[in-house]
């Protein structure tokens, strides 16, 4: 203080001034230098993250698109052996397998799920709140539980044994607290004034939940509805249980059957080089088929938004 | 006089109106009865698996803390999956949450606006890939290159070995391989989610950060992340549930030995994919334990998922509040 004292008032304040602004100055130079730092992490960040899912997406179309011929999709796989290594046959078991224990557990999983959430969009009651809570917990299980699950009832206590049936029960019970999610909140978007506007006119509960609330939040339980089925496909934990494997084309509820993920997971561990190749092949078809159904439920939706917009 | 029979036809119509509108209708009875269904399902879910279990009940100390696990006879002792199921899945999460973080940042404030809608696709649709896809790649791709290149580099450096143990393991499945296609598993999910919660930080919020002359850096570490760090916490919690739950990719990486270890590249096991790989032979008591495991298992994800909906609930009311 004291030599600025001595100086004149003019002098003492432009010499303050320049003060700060140095100091300023240093500090902006070094908080700009921070920020980029950390931006160019965050861009070497997402460069690692590119890195090893490239890299699984391109092997899975170099390894995979060899495998798949007519035979792969044909017929029925044989068991290769020493003297025939690479006669392994196709997947057309796995293939049936799948779509049928999709289809069943459709069957099962959309209607009880759709109900189940519209009853939770349309009612307040603690059973309401309770269910809730039980789907949103539901849907975080690990899938490993739903073929326990499947498993202890058919099997164990029901004594059907291996079969599609009990595969396509755990899917639905892995499907159906997402529906319930996904269907409740479309539910919950249809506007108040639709249904008031169905009061008014004096429709009864139901006509009004089927004939305007229903059709109105179609778009969104369809997207769910596709959203589900495409995480149903894909798993391998809740059918690895109960399904028994089986190697023959068959739709029927009550025979054992196999599915693509099921075929993946069981030829990755075999001995055969043949084998082990032939799993690209069954992942990249249900890759593609899980992204078909998710970029479809995605188009989609987004659709249905434009048009009633 | 005259007014009350109109007063009483008046409160028949009321009565009449009520009854076909209010909860007395067969529709409703339909719902409650579907919703009744669903919980049955989910009770009967709990129910059976737990009275599955039933025959191990009395050895719960053994199937928490036992070791070893005695494939025929028993005892049965969850401690190596416990442990294993722990070692991989904070493994992963941790290499998961800091390059999804940065990776999430990078595609809100990095990356231009247009290409923005298709990486945001791109990501989600990596998220919707079958486990079992990261496990094959896990073990067919990924566990030869850990084998023969990247065991060897990571046990040059000096007292390496007292993390990792000595490399040379026969497929060059590991706890670590596992922790790795599990990070590389939930990345995808992880982004997804935080993307969506960064994004939705109210726009206002980060122009009156810069307006004041805050730096890019400054406004993301002092504006969006603490507005949106409660949804962070649930993307990492329902991360951490993913990677807890994970059955065959594991199962097919991780070795599938029952030690209680802690070298990463010694193969191990983690719960789910101990059910998993030992389902096919089991029966009896062994049976009934890894139905245990599965309790065990569905407390661990119960406990996970209510955290998580809780945090992403409460920023919900935060970002409301906002």
């Amino acid at each position: 203080m004291t030599d600025l004292d001595e100086l004149s008032p003019a002098d003492a304040g432009h010499e303050l001034r320049e003060q700060i602004r140095r100091a300023s100055n240093n500090q902006r130079a070094r908080r700009v230098l921070v920020s980029r730092i950390m931006m160019t992490l965050c861009a070497v960040a997402i460069a690692i993250a590119v890195i090893p899912l490239g890299f699984l997406v391109y092997q899975l179309l170099r390894r995979g698109i060899p495998v798949l011929s007519t035979t792969f999709f044909t017929k029925v796989p044989e068991s290769p052996s020493v003297v025939a290594p690479n006669a392994i046959g196709g997947v057309s078991n796995a293939i049936i397998g799948s779509l049928a224990l999709n289809l069943y557990a459709s069957i099962m999983a959309i209607p009880i799920g759709i109900l189940t959430g519209v009853y939770l969009a349309e009612s307040d009651s603690k059973l309401a709140a309770t269910m809730r809570v039980i789907a949103q917990t539901m849907a975080g299980a690990p899938s490993i539980l739903m073929g326990l699950f499947a498993f202890s009832l058919f099997v164990q206590d029901f004594r059907i044994g291996f079969t599609a049936l009990d595969g396509s029960f755990a899917l639905a019970v892995l499907m159906l607290p997402v529906i319930a999610i996904s269907s409740e909140i479309s539910v919950r978007n249809v506007p108040a004034t639709l249904r008031e506007a169905g009061l008014a006119l004096g429709a009864k509960p139901h006509t009004i939940s089927m004939r305007v609330v229903l059709p109105t939040a179609l778009s969104g339980i369809v997207t769910g509805v596709i959203l589900a089925l495409s995480r149903a496909v894909g798993e391998t934990a809740p059918v690895l249980l109960v399904i028994g494997g089986g190697y023959l084309n068959t739709w029927k509820p009550l025979d054992p059957v196999s599915a693509l993920p099921l075929m993946i997971y069981t030829n990755a561990k075999s001995e055969y080089p043949s084998l082990r190749a032939e799993v690209w092949g069954i992942a990249l078809v249900l890759v593609a088929v899980v992204f078909v159904l998710s970029l479809g439920a995605r188009i989609w939706a987004s659709r249905k938004q434009q048009v009633r917009t | 006089m005259v007014l009350l029979p109109d007063l009483q036809q008046r409160d028949e119509e009321v009565a009449e109106f009520n009854s076909a509108t209010s909860s007395r209708s067969w529709y409703h009875f339909l719902l409650i009865g579907v919703g009744l269904v669903f919980t049955l399902i989910s009770l009967a879910f709990v129910g059976t698996i737990l009275w599955s279990s039933r025959s191990t009940w009395s050895h719960v100390g053994t199937l928490i803390g036992g070791r070893g696990w005695q494939s025929p006879t028993g005892p049965f002792g969850g401690l190596a999956m416990i442990v294993g199921t722990i070692e991989t899945s904070v493994i992963a999460l941790a290499i998961a949450v800091v390059i999804g973080l940065g990776t999430a940042i990078a595609i809100v404030f990095l990356i231009p606006r247009r290409f923005r809608t298709i990486v945001a696709t791109c990501v989600e649709l990596l998220a919707a890939v079958p486990s079992i896809v990261y496990g094959i790649w896990g073990l067919l791709v990924l566990a030869p290159f850990m084998l023969n290149t990247v065991d060897p580099w990571l046990n040059s450096w000096p007292f390496a070995r007292y993390v990792f143990g000595s490399p040379g393991q026969e497929f060059g499945t590991s706890l670590l391989l596992a922790a790795i296609v599990l990070a590389v598993m939930i990345l995808p999910t992880f982004v997804a989610i935080s993307r969506e919660v960064i994004s939705s930080v109210p726009q206002e919020l980060m122009e009156a950060s810069l307006s004041l002359g805050a730096t890019r850096w400054q406004m993301i570490r002092r504006v969006v992340l603490p507005t949106a760090r409660i949804g962070l916490f649930g993307a990492t919690f329902l991360s951490l549930a993913r990677a807890t739950g994970e059955t065959v990719a594991v199962a097919l990486v991780a070795g599938g030995v029952a030690n209680v270890q802690f070298h990463l590249l010694y193969p191990g096991t983690s719960i789910a994919s101990w059910i998993a790989t030992e389902f096919g032979e089991a029966s009896g008591n062994e049976l009934s334990a890894l139905m245990a495991l599965g309790i065990l298992l569905m407390a661990i994800s119960f406990a996970l998922s209510l955290v998580s909906r809780w945090l992403v609930n409460r920023q919900r009311k935060v970002l409301a509040a906002v």
